[in-house]
């Protein structure tokens, strides 16, 4: 304890007990440092011993990626939570990896502004965990990922040097874009300390209109024709039976999220309903848009033993909620299906663990077959076990295994929590 | 000197067309579009297929020979500048478009297809690419890749990165490597974001799957005219303060709008300090009340007149006078060198004041036109190639310019690339830890440093030795 204690002081070091355990694996201890420099330290301390360290935040996501091959320390960045410069007339906001992102958005409210990434959990997910994890939430249809956001970054390497990529300003090309190395590689390249991003205005309005569909499929196809019609909105969901809990009735849906000036979103309503009309389909408006967008960003924490994450393209959502729908009926399986029905991502929650193995077993070769993959994107630890979580990560993974061995060559980071045993 | 069994070799390939080595066949290729330094390669090889580039990288690997792809040679950088690489590989024969999955909104390009050739494949399903830079009727996708470049539109739609879904990529051993694909969310590291702007550094995309986006259901076509930058950028600023987010938000100077108009004669007014071209597109229900608001914020800031396009063919002219006006300046003076800087977007009317400052301590013309709404800005400095003295003053100028936007928090390039241009200044920008960072990550994609070798890194070592009397030579 000393050696943690010399660096940060006795009262930020804490013994590992089960509370802080990663996938039942428990750290020996939590260290918490106040500043860059010493979290610098804490890197160099553990890359000089042999030592594993796992970063975290509010510790919201750790329950995303494969169990660590070795833990020895948690490095808690809670206390780097700086809003360190926002500059709303350049649309640009650095903040420090510990802040929440409660926190930030607070901030940019002020100025009428936001950052378009809804995560689950958004409340409790900090800026180093929403980086490290590429978290993303229904916004992505319109306004893209941590990665089309991201600007800059500060890392600590494997060997304890801080390290800067990017910048602060909107567009930049100079040097390789390091921001990218770091974008849900959870924390196996370096610890995010400090990131920067570009943020927009917050539209004036956002409102949802559910549409009610008979069956998954159904609300798959019925979604991908919103996408391809003139209506752009600004997400889009379907949602397979029983995973929305409002909404005209207990069947499938899909939900259309519209937002801008008040013209744009009355125009936006008027089309979507009128095309759920000529489908012959019910529709409801939900004037609180924001709110209902919150909840289907929680989808994946919903209480579940797992949540699968299935990657497709937007077309094949369709068939994909029929696959699911026979897998799930073969093994007598409860399972819940909720799309990000223009990116091609559906989530399936699955409720008990000996479910899990059977499902990725059933559902992953087609979705790779195809070009596509399905990611254990959550799961207790008890539905870890005999699962690959992250599946073939395809022909550049001896890219990813020099990338490793280039960052981090000891391991010293989150040995193990990422794709191919990295 | 490469050797005739090399050349043989080579021919074997690509066919006895597809090998360039005759010296004065090889001069169109000694630079890209930075002119200000030149070296021809020894020998330009052009393959028609992602295989064959396979295959010349099999055979330089062999040899330990170091290459540099090249694409249109629109780049401003000078990252096709063959320098300590003999053999320059140009992607242009590669011009398949490959797959078109228009439900999907998704495309595969070789790396030769030429940029506005993407848009003109998918503009029937109501679809289009949207990174556009200026030379899009001649840049191609591969050289877009390599500098990750951008165009009016970057402000709302992003640059390329943010369109590039997969890349192919040939690793300099020869061997190919798919990255990403059609389907977004795949796991592991973001290979195919760290390919995208490392200028040819890690080998040879040899095809990419793009992103399209809809076409914009409707565009709103604003001139706005100043008497002065400062009122303009007031504008701009304003403008972002409302909460709009333009299509596009471009700005031309005096210089421009008189050089512009002297070639397309489209009735710019030549007295004016500033235009603004300003584009709102989206639904049509939402831009009328937007081009009001955006009236409002110029009559704020003393705009004098503000014209809208009344149909396509006035805004295709209004864009014509944007994206021409680089080639316009050719009017002003024999020869013109384009920067690219980037300050934060607050402080535009900052780095125009330190241009034009910079201008009268050089004795030089420079003339701006530049993506305002991103802060991306690109002096033109006109001079004559002949007059010495100018261009080693252009050259001053252009650093002093670049130093100014690193000063004002900025960067030394938002579209260009840093190539053999910048690179001395990268220490600018990053520290030795984010240096040897980049540099690690060069060498897991090329350990030997021979794809696109001594560019975007500052080598002194290399500069003196090797490459200084070819590029002093060439001045």
């Amino acid at each position: 304890m000393s050696v943690w204690a010399d660096i940060v002081g006795a009262e930020h070091v804490e013994a590992g007990t089960a509370a802080a355990a990663i996938d039942g694996v428990v750290p020996s201890w939590v260290v918490r440092p106040g500043n860059v420099d010493e979290a610098q330290a804490c890197v160099r301390e553990a890359a000089g011993h042999g030592v594993v360290l796992v970063a975290k935040g509010l510790g919201a996501h750790l329950d995303i990626g494969a169990p660590p091959a070795r833990l020895d320390v948690v490095l808690r960045l809670d206390r780097l939570d700086r809003v360190v410069d926002h500059q709303p007339g350049d649309m640009t906001v650095t903040v420090e990896a510990g802040c929440p992102l409660a926190a930030l958005g607070r901030v940019l409210a002020g100025a009428g502004q936001w950052l378009p990434l809804d995560p689950p959990r958004a409340d409790a997910t900090t800026v180093g965990g929403l980086v490290a994890a590429d978290l993303s939430g229904p916004l992505r249809a319109s306004q893209g990922r941590v990665r089309d956001l991201l600007l800059g970054i500060r890392t600590i390497g494997a060997d304890g040097a801080l390290v800067a990529g990017g910048g602060r300003v909107v567009k930049n090309v100079a040097g390789y874009d390091l921001p990218k190395l770091h974008v849900g590689a959870l924390g196996t390249v370096g610890v995010i300390v400090e990131a920067t991003f570009k943020v927009r205005p917050r539209p004036e309005r956002e409102e949802a209109v559910v549409i009610a569909c008979r069956t998954g499929p159904s609300a798959g196809d019925t979604a991908l024709a919103v996408w391809s019609s003139a209506i752009a909105p600004v997400w889009l969901e379907a949602a397979g039976p029983g995973a929305l809990a409002e909404g005209p009735g207990e069947g499938a849906a899909v939900v259309v999220g519209i937002a801008g000036v008040p013209e744009e979103v009355a125009d936006a309503r008027a089309r979507t309903l009128e095309l759920a009309r000529s489908r012959g389909l019910r529709a409801i408006t939900v004037a609180d848009g924001a709110g209902l967008r919150a909840r289907l960003a929680d989808f994946p924490v919903e209480p579940a033993a797992a949540v699968l994450r299935a990657a497709m393209l937007p077309s094949d959502i369709g068939a994909f909620f029929a696959d699911v729908d026979g897998v799930a009926r073969e093994r007598g399986v409860p399972v819940r299906c909720l799309a990000r029905a223009a990116n091609g991502v559906v989530y399936v929650a699955v409720p008990a663990a000996d479910d899990v193995a059977p499902l990725v077993r059933a559902l992953r070769p087609r979705l790779e077959a195809k070009g596509g993959g399905l990611v254990v994107e959550r799961a207790i630890a008890a539905a870890k076990v005999g699962v690959d979580v992250w599946g073939d990560v395809g022909p550049g993974v001896e890219l990813m295994r020099r990338v490793k061995a280039a960052f981090d060559p000891a391991g010293t980071l989150a040995a193990g929590r990422f794709v191919a045993g990295l | 000197m490469l050797s005739p069994a090399l050349l043989t070799r080579l021919r074997a390939v690509v066919g006895a067309d597809g090998v360039i080595d005759r010296p004065e066949a090889l001069l169109v290729y000694e630079c890209d579009g930075y002119t200000l330094e030149r070296a021809a390669p020894e020998a330009v090889v052009l393959p028609r297929s992602p295989a064959q580039v396979s295959a010349v990288l099999r055979v330089l690997h062999d040899e330990g020979i170091a290459f540099v792809p090249r694409g249109a040679g629109t780049g401003l950088s000078g990252g096709a500048l063959p320098v300590a690489a003999p053999v320059m590989i140009g992607t242009s024969r590669m011009q398949a478009i490959e797959a078109i999955d228009a439900a999907n909104r998704r495309i595969v390009v070789q790396a030769g297809v030429v940029n506005q050739w993407v848009t003109n494949a998918v503009r029937a399903d109501g679809l289009c690419y949207a990174p556009d830079p200026s030379s899009q009727p001649a840049c191609t996708i591969g050289g877009n890749v390599a500098e990750n470049s951008g165009g009016p539109h970057t402000l709302k739609y992003g640059v390329t990165t943010n369109h590039v879904l997969g890349v192919e990529l040939a690793l300099p051993t020869g061997e190919l490597v798919t990255l990403g694909g059609a389907v977004e969310d795949r796991p592991g590291y973001d290979l195919t974001g760290l390919v995208v702007g490392a200028e040819g550094t890690f080998g040879i995309v040899t095809r990419a799957t793009l992103r399209l986006v809809r076409a914009p259901e409707a565009y709103r076509t604003l001139l706005a005219v100043f008497e002065s930058v400062a009122a303009a950028s007031e504008a701009v600023s304003g403008i972002i303060a409302a909460g709009i987010v333009p299509g596009a938000l471009e700005m031309m100077d005096t210089l421009i709008i008189q050089a512009v108009e002297a070639a397309f004669r489209i009735g710019l007014p030549t007295d004016a300090g500033a235009v603004l071209l300003i584009e709102l597109d989206g639904p049509a229900a939402g831009l009328d009340p937007q081009v009001e608001r955006v009236s409002a914020v110029c009559r704020t800031t003393g705009v004098r007149e503000i014209r809208v396009a009344r149909d396509d063919a006035e805004r295709a002219a209004l864009w014509k006078c944007r994206k021409r006006a680089f080639g316009a300046v050719g009017r002003l003076a024999p020869n013109y060198c384009t920067q690219d800087g980037v300050v934060p977007r607050t402080r535009v009317p900052d780095i125009l004041r330190t241009i034009a400052g910079v201008a009268e301590r050089h004795r030089l013309r420079i003339a701006n036109v530049f993506h305002a709404g991103d802060g991306n800005i690109h002096p033109i400095l006109l001079y004559d190639e002949r007059d010495r003295d100018e261009v080693s003053r252009v050259l001053a100028a252009g650093r002093e310019i670049l130093e100014a936007c690193v000063a004002l928090g900025g960067s030394l390039t938002g579209e260009h690339g840093i190539g053999v241009e910048k690179m001395g200044q990268m220490p600018l920008l990053f520290g030795p830890d984010d240096l040897a960072a980049m540099t690690r990550l060069r060498a897991v994609f090329d350990p030997d440093g021979r794809a696109n070798p001594h560019k975007i890194f500052p080598d002194a070592k290399t500069c003196v030795e090797t490459r200084a009397p070819r590029r002093q030579a060439a001045m």
